[in-house]
């Protein structure tokens, strides 16, 4: 193992080019690519290593984002393993596949740099893309930077293709936040890649061999099992994703925490609960809040299904006032603002102590979070817990005084 | 690790025994890929179609099925009658699934994770997926060249959704999203889409042919022609549809032929060598429309006009293929030589009174 | 966790993701059989073909033509031989009811079908030892009287059962009328001594020059055999009953012929000859003329043209290119001359229908017609000659007195062939001559067994409606002629005038046969069945089986059977007749948990062996 971690470098690069480097290590063997920005920037890695001769894979150009999966759910049926990806309403555009491909049970890693929807079809990043489809049976989280988006590729494939889990797995990163920022990321060696990764094997593909059929029709009473099946799936994964987080640590040294990150929790009275690259600057906005005393933390939320349930509970019910960072767009929805708000007040239901929540339009249609407006957010919820009682669900965060 | 070469069948075409005025069948392949126990309807057509083809592909094939009547009826209830691999995908992802495979079956025979010569990847599209909402996804895959055979059963509707029109159906056919009324006495007054020839004029270096269940042989080695091409193939296969076009059950591969005969459905190659139409094709008759028509419930209302047009369009077809026209058919054309079919007066009294 | 502690129910028990294992290619998808959706089921049901029914001796002509069409040219004349032990001699004089009767006439053309029942003989008179063997010895000896083709084929059959035979001929060479009334240039005297020679090889003994009521008593016959098959023919030619029939130059055809074929004659012909009778013997006797030096040769009938002769229109044909002119609707009623033939009067007649009566009317009111000719051939039918017959087994017609099954009374004795057939109004050819020596064989056969007789069995469907078949299949094609001679060239020789077949020729003749109402593998229904639930493990006659657990009665496999051999019979003993589509959904009990199981073990199962393509 000596020897081999010889090839452990650190680059400079994006989150983009990171996500196409976890392709090239988990040596994938079929690609597919739609273009679409910001995500493009990956398969515009990839396709110049396929024609470098860096990695031995078929890519293919599809005709649209619906082929793309579709291309991938043959691909994955077939036995191989496989990479696409999509942003904004190019997520959108495949909607179809994410519950054959998870029905079908085939482990297909999909990389997401999220984009707005339409309109305003600006560049910038919003969850709502992936958010959409997050009940369709993928695993899913968000990465907050290009090396967790790296090794969450890896975790992706290792859990995915588990026997006991076999889901599709959606790998979030924020389109630019993280996408397009270069910093960073150790290579790993590929050795290292091989011990934490073994090869793909569905235990039933479209081999000749052993002939089966893939989703045949069924009646009706036959719906629920394997409704119920899928869902086993998903709880099931739970134990995995923590021992591959335990495994991933041993091999290459960084620990994650599979569910949740917390960041100046130990005294917080107040916390921000977010997913993906904001987090990074809420962990400054938190440093430079707290020199001037107040008592504020964050909860990031790593993988949002299968979602943590429990551990939200347990976490976020030690404080005061939970104040969500949406990012994405629920309109018409509990809060009338995100859907994550809702996540986070299901899971506090069952809590004996059940702090305020509210919910924070920000970062809306890619703009970055100011320092200027966590101190806003963070004296709403200053205010609420002085106040005993929120003074609205949702604050449209740079429109209000 | 270096590459492994990938091998390819290559599957032996169906000589003819026949000398002169015999009738009789090549020897045909042992296997049965597609056997007994599913929910098609009696006499039906793309079933006729679905067992000749796999049986010409043989053992060593995987089958893709978009959603359709062979999805639907066949792999009913976690049963399937498939005893190839077979999957079902979506109603637009026909190519693109299709491709799925190709692509993973090159890399991983290529990386030496399957060992194996190079399966027959087969998709069976319906007109519905293949002429209208997987179109971009086949032409995709036409495109680029998988090693795919693509093939368009065209029962010419909607049918396992109960009869609906698609791009497919003909001018004058009766569907519950096309049905003859008053003011649209002809039922359909589109002209149905030209696929197979949008196939292989837009991907000139695929095979594409057209074949008939009424010519099994012919439709068998086309089938093999189309998996031997190293490359993309697309074969659009007219299978009649019993339920959809209302006919007695026995009559499946006599409307194959009639088809053909009635200059309603050309047969032709294209040769992606030489990049040219082979026209060659002869039905042993030319017949007027008429005669395919009166065996059919769906164009039970046409009137002496809608029969003449419908000649005119076959005329155009078999002009097309460069046959010359016996004068037989040009007086066809004419409404003054063409009879109403035998619903027409009837469905228009209904019409006047509803 | 929310999932804990739900179970899935055995009955529910869905395999992985739905995935389900392929079913058995021997057994199909066996947990949703579609058999209840059917009212009719396709059945296959050999019928008749015209051609062998129309046969004297039931020939398997649909049989040996497919079997030609393959290539088995040994299996084609081994299954000629199960009925007609001589195909050479058939195959070149017989009047071929078979092609009168063939589907194929009614589309195009008629198949050849003499043409290649010739060549079967001719390869079988080349092999070195016939395919046929005689039956094991039972110990039983027969006697045959006569060699025609009655009493070659009684023998032959009667052989191939195991008995010892012996055949009694009065001439001094076999053959009987193969010989006496067959001229060379249609059946070579070669042909016929090869199938002689075969009957000797089965062991049966021929006594030629040996005649019953002369040689032979009816008593010897009695006491030296065990049974006596009497095929004497008709051996007396009939008079006209005219004046003068008695003058030198009057000929009677059935001896003319005779003593050429047996080398005897010494007939001297004129230069003008006139033949009187429009049947198959006056047609030869006309020919024969030809070559026996006469210049001119006419032919006088009662018919009033050409196509109401019986006879066989090609020899006609054969005959008037050869320069034979025909005179209709005239009776001979005298031969004049002094003490010779001079020449003949003649008046207008006509058949009169009647049964019993003189068949003849003559209108001896129209003014007689004075006919110069040297020669005069009556041709006009025969009779037999029964002067050694007990008169207990004579009949007022002058024939003998037998049951339906050729027997004479309650004796081992049987008559077969013309003698037997005369009084049947059965038309007198060589092929039903064959026929009745079969049949009255096997009569024979179970009488000596003691076994029951059997009536001749009559076929309930000779598929004749070319409707039954499905004639897409068949393209027109003409039928392959056979050579002859030039007319100018073959009137002066004994010369064979018809040429046989190649191999070539008779299997592409044989190609045309559309094998009515008869499977003959040719694998359509197997193909175009949608479900697929035509199965067979060999490509055979026979051996197409459908799966009723599946079939759903569509009827296309019927619709596009070629011959007509599929037929539709309804359904009558399913439950109450009533189809119930509801069954259908109702899937085999156990169905998940089977499928659950199968897919578990899918990993321990052999692989499947897909290189089978090479």
């Amino acid at each position: 193992m000596t020897t081999a971690l010889a090839q452990k470098k650190k680059v400079r690069i994006n989150g983009c080019v990171a996500s196409a480097q976890a392709a090239k290590y988990a040596d994938v063997d079929v690609i597919t690519a739609y273009p679409i920005r910001p995500y493009t920037a990956t398969m515009i890695a990839l396709a110049q290593m396929v024609a470098n001769g860096e990695l031995d894979a078929e890519y293919i150009v599809a005709d649209s984002e619906h082929s793309q999966l579709s291309i991938a759910h043959g691909a994955s049926s077939s036995g191989a393993r496989v990479f696409t990806g999509s942003s904004g309403v190019g997520v959108q555009f495949a909607y179809e596949l994410y519950s054959p491909i998870s029905g079908t049970r085939m482990p297909v890693q999909m990389m997401i740099a999220d984009r707005t929807l339409d309109p305003p079809g600006d560049f910038g990043s919003e969850h709502t893309d992936a958010l959409s489809t997050r009940d369709m049976g993928w695993l899913m989280g968000w990465a907050c930077d290009a090396q967790e988006a790296f090794d969450n590729h890896l975790l992706g494939y290792r859990i995915g293709e588990d026997r006991r889990v076999l889901l599709p797995q959606m790998v979030c990163q924020d389109g630019f936040f993280v996408s397009h920022i270069t910093t960073d990321v150790e290579l790993p060696d590929t050795g290292q890649v091989r011990e934490f990764l073994p090869d793909y094997k569905h235990p039933y593909p479209l081999d000749p061999r052993r002939p089966v059929s893939h989703g045949p029709q069924i009646m009706p009473e036959q719906g629920p099992p394997l409704q119920l099946e899928r869902a086993r799936a998903m709880e099931g994964a739970v134990p995995v994703i923590e021992q591959a987080h335990e495994e991933f640590a041993r091999i290459f040294g960084r620990r994650y925490d599979p569910w949740i990150e917390e960041y100046m929790t130990g005294d917080a009275e107040v916390v921000f609960f977010l997913q993906g690259a904001h987090g990074v600057t809420a962990r400054y906005a938190i440093q430079h809040m707290r020199q001037r005393g107040a008592k504020v933390g964050l909860v990031r939320l790593k993988t949002i299904r299968p979602y943590p349930t429990d551990r939200v509970k347990d976490v976020l019910g030690r404080f005061a006032v939970v104040g969500v960072i949406e990012t994405n767009l629920g309109l018409g929805s509990v809060s009338s603002g995100g859907v994550l708000y809702a996540e986070a007040c299901a899971a506090l239901y069952e809590s004996a102590q059940r702090p305020l929540v509210v919910s924070f339009m920000a970062g809306m249609g890619g703009e970055a979070i100011v320092l200027k407006e966590f101190y806003w957010m963070t004296q709403k919820m200053l205010e609420a817990k002085k106040r005993g009682k929120i003074e609205k669900r949702t604050h449209w965060v740079g429109f209000e005084d | 690790m270096p590459a492994i070469k990938v091998e390819r069948q290559m599957l032996p075409m169906f000589a003819s025994p026949n000398q002169g005025a015999r009738f009789y069948n090549p020897e045909l392949p042992q296997t049965e890929p597609f056997v007994p126990g599913h929910r098609t309807c009696a006499g039906c057509g793309p079933s006729i179609q679905y067992r000749m083809t796999s049986k010409a592909a043989g053992d060593n094939t995987i089958l893709v099925g978009p959603t359709g009547c062979m999805y639907v009826a066949n792999s009913s209830y976690l049963c399937t009658p498939y005893n190839v691999p077979w999957a079902h995908t979506q109603i637009g992802s026909a190519g693109s699934f299709t491709a799925g495979v190709a692509a993973a079956y090159e890399a991983m025979i290529r990386k030496g994770k399957w060992k194996g010569p190079f399966p027959n990847i087969i998709c069976e599209a319906g007109d519905g997926s293949a002429s209208d909402i997987g179109l971009a996804s086949i032409s995709g895959a036409l495109y680029r060249n998988h090693d795919c055979l693509i093939i368009c059963y065209d029962n010419e509707q909607y049918a396992n959704t109960g009869i609906q029109a698609s791009s497919r159906t003909p001018y004058g056919g009766m569907t519950t999203f096309s049905p003859p009324g008053k003011m649209v006495p002809e039922a359909k007054s589109l002209y149905p889409k030209d696929l197979a020839r949008m196939m292989a004029a837009g991907h000139p270096h695929c095979y594409v042919a057209t074949a008939s269940v009424g010519y099994p042989i012919d439709l068998m080695n086309k089938v093999r022609k189309g998996l031997n091409h190293k490359g993309a193939a697309y074969i659009m296969i007219y299978t009649p549809c019993q339920k959809g076009f209302v006919y007695e059950t026995p009559r499946s591969i006599d409307l194959g032929r009639l088809v053909v005969e009635c200059g309603l459905y050309p047969m032709w190659e294209w040769d992606p060598e030489k990049r040219k139409f082979d026209y060659s094709f002869r039905p042993q008759n030319m017949r007027p429309v008429s005669e395919y028509l009166k065996l059919q419930g769906r164009f039970g209302h046409l009137h002496a006009e809608h029969v003449a047009t419908m000649q005119k369009f076959a005329n155009m077809q078999w002009k097309m293929m460069g046959v010359e026209l016996p004068d037989a058919l040009v007086r066809a054309a004419d409404v003054k030589n063409v009879r109403d079919m035998g619903a027409a007066q009837a469905a228009e009294a209904v019409a006047l009174t509803v | 966790m929310s999932t804990k502690g739900t179970h899935i129910p055995d009955w529910l028990a869905v395999p992985f993701a739905g995935i389900t294992p392929a079913p058995s290619q021997e057994k199909g998808q066996d947990l949703f059989p579609t058999g209840n959706w059917r009212s009719t089921r396709p059945v296959y049901r050999d019928k008749m073909p015209p051609c062998n029914n129309a046969c004297g001796t039931n020939e398997k002509i649909q049989g040996y033509l497919d079997l030609v069409k393959r290539g088995r040219y040994l299996d084609a004349y081994a299954l000629i031989k199960e009925d007609m032990p001589f195909p050479s001699v058939t195959g070149r004089v017989c009047y071929h009811p078979c092609e009168q009767a063939c589907n194929r006439g009614q589309y195009d053309e008629a198949i050849s079908i003499r043409a290649v029942e010739r060549f079967l003989g001719d390869f079988g008179q080349a092999l070195p030892k016939d395919v046929v063997k005689a039956g094991p010895p039972n110990g039983r000896k027969v006697a045959v009287v006569g060699s025609g083709p009655a009493g070659h084929s009684a023998a032959y059959q009667l052989a191939r059962l195991g008995y010892a035979v012996t055949i009694l001929e009065k001439s001094p060479k076999a053959g009987g009328l193969n010989r006496g009334g067959i001229p060379d240039w249609v059946l070579p005297q070669r042909v016929l001594d090869r199938e002689i020679e075969r009957l000797l090889e089965l062991g049966i003994t021929i006594r030629t020059n040996t005649e019953v009521g002369k040689d032979v008593s009816w008593d010897d016959l009695k006491k030296n055999y065990d049974a006596c098959v009497l095929a004497v023919g008709l051996t007396e030619p009939n008079s006209v009953r005219a004046e003068g029939e008695n003058k030198d130059g009057v000929i009677y055809g059935l001896p003319f012929l005779r003593d050429i074929g047996m080398g005897t004659s010494n007939v001297k012909l004129g230069r003008n000859v006139t033949v009187i009778g429009g049947g198959n013997t006056a047609i030869d006797c006309a020919r024969e003329a030809l070559r026996q030096g006469a210049e001119d040769v006419t032919m006088i009938t009662v018919e009033r043209n050409p196509k109401e002769m019986p006879c066989v229109p090609e020899d006609l044909h054969d005959m008037m290119e050869e320069g034979v002119v025909l005179m209709h609707a005239r009776a001979m009623t005298a031969v004049l001359g002094n003490g010779r033939v001079e020449a003949l009067q003649l008046y207008p007649a006509r058949f009169s229908g009647a049964v019993n009566a003189s068949p003849i009317l003559i209108d001896r009111e129209a003014p007689a017609e004075r006919f110069p000719t040297d020669n005069v051939i009556i041709a006009v039918g025969q009779h037999a000659s029964l002067a050694w017959l007990p008169a207990e087994f004579k009949n007022e017609r002058g024939t003998i007195r037998i049951d339906r099954f050729g027997r004479l009374g309650d004796t081992m004795f049987f008559a077969a062939g013309d003698i037997a057939q005369v009084a049947s109004g059965q038309p007198l050819m060589v092929v039903n001559a064959v026929g009745d020596g079969k049949r009255v064989a096997f009569s024979l056969d179970r009488v000596l067994r003691k076994e029951p007789l059997q009536e001749r069995m009559v076929p309930i469907d000779v598929i004749t409606d070319l409707a039954r078949m499905n004639m897409t299949y068949f393209p027109h094609f003409p039928r392959l002629k056979q050579e002859t001679l030039l007319p100018t060239f073959r009137r002066h020789t004994q010369e064979e005038v018809i040429q046989g077949f190649s191999g070539n020729q008779a299997f592409e003749e044989a190609n045309r046969c559309f094998s009515c109402g008869t499977c003959n593998a040719c694998d359509n229904c197997y193909l175009v069945c949608p479900e697929p639930c035509i199965v067979r493990s060999v490509r055979s006659n026979g051996l197409y089986r459908i799966l009723t657990d599946y079939c759903k009665g569509c009827r296309v496999c019927i619709e596009e059977c070629p011959t007509g051999c599929l037929e539709s019979v309804p359904e009558m003993d399913f439950d109450t007749g009533v189809v119930r589509m509801d069954t259908a959904f109702a899937i085999t009990p156990g169905l998940h948990g089977r499928q659950a199981e199968e897919l578990k073990n899918l990993a321990d199962r052999p692989a499947k062996d897909i290189e089978n393509w090479k």
